[in-house]
């Protein structure tokens, strides 16, 4: 996996060829349905968006990804589930803490809802290039000065973490204190972020001559060179998965699965 | 395709001042710089060559906040207007740091090339037939559908020059292009901007480095924004015109002065070498008088006396990054105390990564490094700074203080010295660099140049046993680069270790006396000045990307042995 | 038509939910609905060097950020890279420079990355790149300790301690109700109210004292003492304040007095919660020796310019906690796996709800966030050379020489 493509991850299954566009709705049609519809579906959600991740060929890498979450989600169901103020329904009593029914069934479920957002998200990042994403955007009318800025940001990440690394090292070789107490930690706190904002401060003065130099700044119209593929099927998907959104809010208010 | 038809650069009486700032940058100058012209612009650090460039790119007053009279145009357009719009296209302009120069915003070289394209609004359709015709005509075909930020510094920085070319410019400007670059991506900048030259592209090229200096048609000479004489490199760069400014002339052409070639041929090696042959009868004396060439004006360094000596012994030494990328395989060396070594060689070839593992901020992978007998990994890194005093190549990565005083006694109260001890560290530090009356700037008030050696000075004040520089002559002037070779001697004169990483050769022979050569994360050669650039290494030297210093290369056309420095080669001559 | 599963809940019960948590998660999503229309609106005024610096500042948001998330530590500040762009390129910049970040945190694979949480506080990081810049035009990072517009921080400083001092002087008279599941609609209206009569009062100190005692002309004698004495009263204030927290003959030593077995050992500290009055003595004894520290400091050179600057900065971290308490309680249950869940926690086994409990973590650490981030921007604006100041179009009416 590259630096600069984040989680994107080369392939050329079905939901790869998806326009982007397309994947976005779908995203958000998962996302308004797993917050709007009452927690009884949440389950049937996951199991969709399992079967879909699963298609792709990449569902151990999802598996994977689940690591990054995994102490947000158990944090969520503990706290809940062991500090509800006003819940009366001890299941388990441990010491002085009692893990109550109210607070278990609230920590369920909001994880429940994180959980199917990550995923989602997840397959998503994973079969979608950023630069893909956004040119598709631009074409619809996005700016795409602040698409400049979300592709320049995905790859200055990686690189000012290198830097930080290298400030890190440089520091040290002058006889700092990284680790230790929380004293000295916060003591080397300055020396390591004074350079990291200063030197890419000074950085910023050559980069906006560079993107000058290539007409960045004129403001006559703009071409695009990238291409991105919309085949003729993701029409009617756009379509099915608007009409997906707006029945998902529909059966939300009308309160039929709540009862 | 072909620029927009020819451009000239015309100047009159500019005069250019920042916002904030009581001098000028450049004062009342006149410039005329034909189609298809390769100008060359040299002088001191701050003489005003970056503000020319910013004038001649049309930045001034667009980009650049500054106040600019007189006239500056490009053809009839005006250089100074407010709006880039008309000047779109037509002159573009390429920095020193490599990375700095591209979009940071496309995954393939290809994409890169693309992104001046999208902006002129170029029809998809043309902007293949663009790309295609550029990576061809500049060599850069295999690099096409690279990741940006993956390549190296030279391949970066051509690509940078490829993507203002593809736009059909007509002016190049380059502010130090190969400042930060290896000899290899020096080299092939050079190549890269005569090709362009004898396309039609006019250039503007401000440099330190004699390599490019020495191809451009007319050389522009800076001081304190005037412009102290236009003519061939040959002259403009000679004595007569450096020496009044406190610049040192380019090896080459003091050698063709003494030999008294036609300025026109000062860096013809051939004809400098017949020269000097039939030269041979001056004296010795009157020759070497003329090659001390000022540099008594630097301070050196008087290290105090008492600190113990360390011997530093690396055996066998292996290192893999976490990536894979083998950088070292089994490299033995033993560098004994007071000795001053100079690692040459490529970018990548693993010289970084080997000064890394001596204080301790690499672990090696296999091999033991051991600093007086005792192995670093049983020290932590902040212990092993008292003994090894390591200088980066960045001084951006280290410089965080709000004044230069107070960066340079950052090291040493790490170390918990005493406050005089302190004091004294830090004015023996600046007063090293020459930077006494700075104590109060701020350090990023000063140029990168300026930097480095405040960056220096703050290791020097820690007053290690062995000390380490990575690049130290980077993008410094003359003046500079005598201020650091004198510093490296007085540091050995009292029986210190240093180890400079350089790509400096001249550098290297004149002020260290060992030369370790590396190539793809081994040692290839080691031993003195004299053995390593002797004529008969050449070829094992171009296998590493390096090239031997001037005086080498001159002493080998006339069959003189091996004369790494100006000095043996005069020497020899007189011999 | 039935929409109670709809309603976020503070106290988790099936039946009727707080109303207010309801209310200012809608606005939530409408702030951050108008904010990102306005944004791409300001967009096309942006400058090529505010483009080019809006990606550095996501990534030293993030690289700092994902330090600190590293570090456990109770603190973020992860909103630096935003305060610069709005002290340097103005309110929407700063904006933008935030939502992004946030966004693209939870999108890409930072260490310390929290997955899809940092996206939901995006309007959160967005309205404190607007105050950013909205402060920064307000010369927070370039006043004199001789300017008049002193007196504008000052007032703002006296309507934050009005606020504050009638909210102790309400709670220890009349006192406030809790909201909770079985509030009676009396205890909400008496709420409301108590809420109102605070920020009317607030509100009105700050006014008169801007048009009394504060209204300075330039070069005004009396701004340099005024400045002092206001650090001093604020050091005073928070020390007073901490010092309360803990040895207070209700303050947290006096929880622990041993009945915890699992508890450091079963440690009794009870004894340091102190009995007034002569803890009261004790307690604003520290805080005055920390005043006339603070007065001391605040008299060498002109170390009183930083007071606009925490102004700016404790300003902005509480709007920050107002508008993240729902985000987090409605979102995440209150816990988003930071160091700071452990502060959430301790809130809550002291009886408060999900969202008072997020809001009240909210308070004990954002204020203090932004003001240590506001610091830092306030000294690295300092350190920044005049070249590349004056690449940016606030750059040189922001920042002080």
């Amino acid at each position: 996996m590259s630096t600069a493509t984040g989680y994107y991850q080369t392939g050329s299954s079905w939901l790869h060829r998806r326009n982007p566009i397309t994947k976005l709705l779908g995203v958000a049609l998962a996302l308004v349905a797993t917050f709007v519809l009452p927690p009884i579906v949440l389950p049937v959600i996951g199991l969709i968006v399992v079967a879909i991740a699963w298609s792709t060929g990449l569902g151990r890498a999802i598996v994977r990804a689940l690591r990054i979450p995994a102490l947000l989600l158990a944090s969520i169901v503990v706290v809940n589930a062991l500090f509800f103020p006003g819940a009366t329904d001890r299941l388990v009593s441990l010491g002085p803490l009692s893990v109550t029914r109210e607070g278990l069934s609230f920590g369920l479920i909001s994880a429940g809802r994180v959980l199917v957002s990550f995923l989602v998200l997840v397959t998503f990042l994973f079969t979608t290039l950023a630069d893909d994403l956004l040119e598709s955007l631009v074409a619809r009318g996005a700016s795409h000065r602040i698409a400049f800025v979300v592709l320049s940001a995905v790859q200055m990440v990686p690189r000012m973490q290198e830097r930080a690394g290298s400030i890190l090292d440089a520091q040290q070789a002058r006889g700092l204190v990284v680790s230790g107490s929380l004293r000295q930690r916060a003591k080397a706190l300055v020396p390591l972020i004074g350079p990291v904002l200063l030197g890419s401060l000074i950085d910023v003065r050559e980069r906006t001559f560079a993107l000058e130099a290539r007409g960045f700044g004129a403001r006559p119209g703009r071409s695009a060179y990238r291409v991105v593929a919309d085949p003729p099927a993701d029409r009617w998907l756009r379509l099915a998965i608007l009409l997906g959104v707006v029945g998902v809010v529909v059966l939300a208010l009308s309160g039929v699965l709540s009862r | 395709m072909s620029p927009d038809g020819p451009a000239s650069i015309t100047l009159s009486g500019v005069s250019v001042r920042y916002a904030g700032r009581r001098e000028p940058a450049l004062r009342d100058l006149d410039l005329s710089v034909a189609p298809g012209e390769r100008l060359g612009i040299a002088g001191r650090t701050g003489a005003g060559k970056s503000t020319l460039a910013l004038v001649a790119a049309g930045f001034v007053p667009r980009v650049v906040r500054a106040r600019l009279t007189g006239q500056a145009s490009l053809g009839d357009l005006p250089l100074t207007g407010s709006a880039g719009g008309a000047l779109l296209g037509k002159t573009g302009i390429v920095f020193s740091t490599p990375a700095n120069q591209l979009s940071a915003s496309k995954l393939t070289v290809r994409e890169e090339l693309a992104f001046g394209l999208e902006n002129l609004a170029v029809p998809r359709a043309e902007m293949d037939v663009r790309i295609d015709a550029i990576l061809e005509r500049l060599e850069i075909g295999h690099l096409a559908e690279r990741e940006p930020f993956a390549l190296s510094g030279g391949e970066q920085q051509r690509v940078a020059i490829a993507s203002i070319v593809a736009m059909g410019t007509g002016v190049l400007v380059l502010d130090e292009p190969t400042a930060q670059l290896d000899p290899v991506g020096t080299a092939t900048v050079g190549r890269l901007l005569a090709e362009l030259a004898a396309g039609g592209t006019t250039i503007l090229c401000a440099e330190h480095d004699p390599t490019i200096l020495g191809g451009v048609d007319r050389c522009l000479v800076l001081d304190s924004g005037a412009a102290v004489t236009i003519d061939r490199p040959g002259r403009a760069l000679g004595g007569a015109v450096l020496d009044p400014i406190g610049l040192t002339p380019p090896t080459l052409v003091r050698l063709a002065e003494m030999a008294g070639v036609d300025p026109v041929d000062a860096f013809d090696e051939a004809a400098i070498a017949v020269g000097l042959g039939a030269t041979a009868v001056r004296s010795l004396a009157e020759m070497t008088a003329d090659s001390r060439s000022g540099s008594a004006s630097a301070a050196g360094w008087s290290a105090r006396p008492g600190r113990p000596q360390v011997g530093i012994v690396v055996d066998a030494l292996t290192h893999r990054y976490a990536t894979g990328v083998e950088a070292l395989r089994g490299v033995s060396l033993r560098i004994d105390p007071g000795e001053a070594v100079a690692i040459v060689g490529q970018n990548g070839s693993g010289k970084t990564t080997l000064v890394k593992h001596l204080n301790g901020l690499l672990r090696p992978t296999d091999g033991r490094v051991l600093l007086d007998g005792e192995d670093t990994l049983a020290v932590p890194v902040h212990s092993l700074a008292a003994t090894v005093g390591f200088v980066f190549q960045n001084p951006d990565d280290q410089l965080f203080d709000r004044s230069v005083g107070r960066e340079v006694a950052f090291g040493p109260r790490n170390l918990s010295r005493s406050p005089d001890e302190i004091a004294l560290a830090v004015t023996d530090g600046l007063a090293a660099v020459g930077l006494e009356a700075q104590r109060t700037t701020n350090p990023y008030d000063l140029d990168l140049s300026l930097r480095k050696l405040v960056a220096l000075a703050s290791v020097l004040a820690m007053d290690p046993a062995a000390l380490v520089l990575d690049e130290p002559t980077t993008g410094q002037d003359g003046p500079g680069v005598r201020r650091v070779g004198a510093i490296v001697d007085g540091w050995v004169a009292a029986g210190r270790t240093a180890i400079a990483i350089t790509h400096d050769m001249e550098f290297a022979a004149e002020h260290f006396q060992r030369i370790v050569v590396m190539r793809a994360g081994l040692v290839v050669a080691d031993g003195s000045p004299a053995l390593v650039f002797a004529p008969s290494n050449v070829e094992l030297l171009a296998s590493a990307g390096l090239e031997p210093p001037p005086a080498a290369r001159i002493g080998g056309r006339l069959g003189l042995g091996s004369t790494p420095t100006v000095k043996t080669l005069l020497a020899a001559l007189s011999a | 038509m039935s929409i109670d599963w709809l309603t976020i809940c503070a106290e988790g019960q099936s039946g009727i939910c707080t109303p207010a948590i309801q209310i200012a998660y809608v606005a939530g999503i409408i702030v951050a609905l108008v904010l990102l229309v306005f944004i791409a609106v300001r967009s096309r005024d942006f400058s090529t060097a505010t483009l080019a610096l809006i990606p550095v500042a996501i990534a030293i948001n993030l690289a700092v950020g994902s330090l600190i998330v590293t570090l456990r530590l109770p603190i973020y500040l992860d909103s630096i890279g935003t305060v610069l762009v709005g002290a340097l390129a103005g309110p929407w910049a700063g904006a933008l420079t935030g939502i992004l970040s946030n966004l693209i945190w939870s999108l890409l694979p930072v260490p310390g990355g929290a997955g899809p949480v940092a996206a939901f506080f995006a309007p959160v990081a967005g309205v404190i790149g607007l105050m950013a810049g909205f402060w920064a035009a307000r010369g927070v990072f370039n006043l004199r300790t001789d300017d008049a517009r002193i007196g504008g921080f000052l007032a703002l400083a006296a309507g934050i301690v009005g606020a504050a001092l009638s909210f102790l002087v309400i709670q220890a008279t009349i006192g406030i109700p809790t909201l909770g599941a079985d509030t009676t609609a009396d205890d909400q209206n008496r709420f409301v109210l108590t809420g109102v009569v605070i920020m009317a009062i607030a509100v009105a100190v700050a006014w008169i004292s801007r048009r009394s005692a504060f209204a300075f002309t330039a070069e005004d004698p009396r701004i340099r003492p005024y400045l002092t004495g206001a650090t001093a009263l604020f050091a005073f204030a928070l020390v007073f304040a901490l010092t309360r927290l803990f040895l207070g003959p209700t303050g947290w030593f006096s929880t622990i007095d041993g009945s915890d077995a699992t508890f450091l050992g079963g440690l009794n500290l009870s004894s340091l919660a102190l009995t007034d009055p002569a803890g009261l003595l004790v307690e604003a004894g520290i805080a005055l020796l920390v005043a006339a520290a603070a007065v001391a400091w605040a008299r060498r050179g002109d170390n009183a310019r930083f007071f606009p600057v925490w102004i700016g900065g404790l300003t902005t971290g509480l709007v920050a906690a107002a508008i993240s308490a729902p985000i987090a309680a409605g979102v995440f249950g209150g816990v988003t796996g930071g160091g700071t869940d452990a502060v959430v926690a301790l809130f809550r086994t002291l009886g408060l709800n999900v969202f008072q409990s997020a809001f009240a973590q909210g308070l004990t650490s954002d204020p203090l966030d932004k003001t240590i981030s506001y610091t830092v921007v306030f000294l690295i604006l300092g350190a920044l050379p005049l070249t590349v100041r004056t690449m940016f179009s606030r750059g040189e009416t922001t920042i002080a020489d």
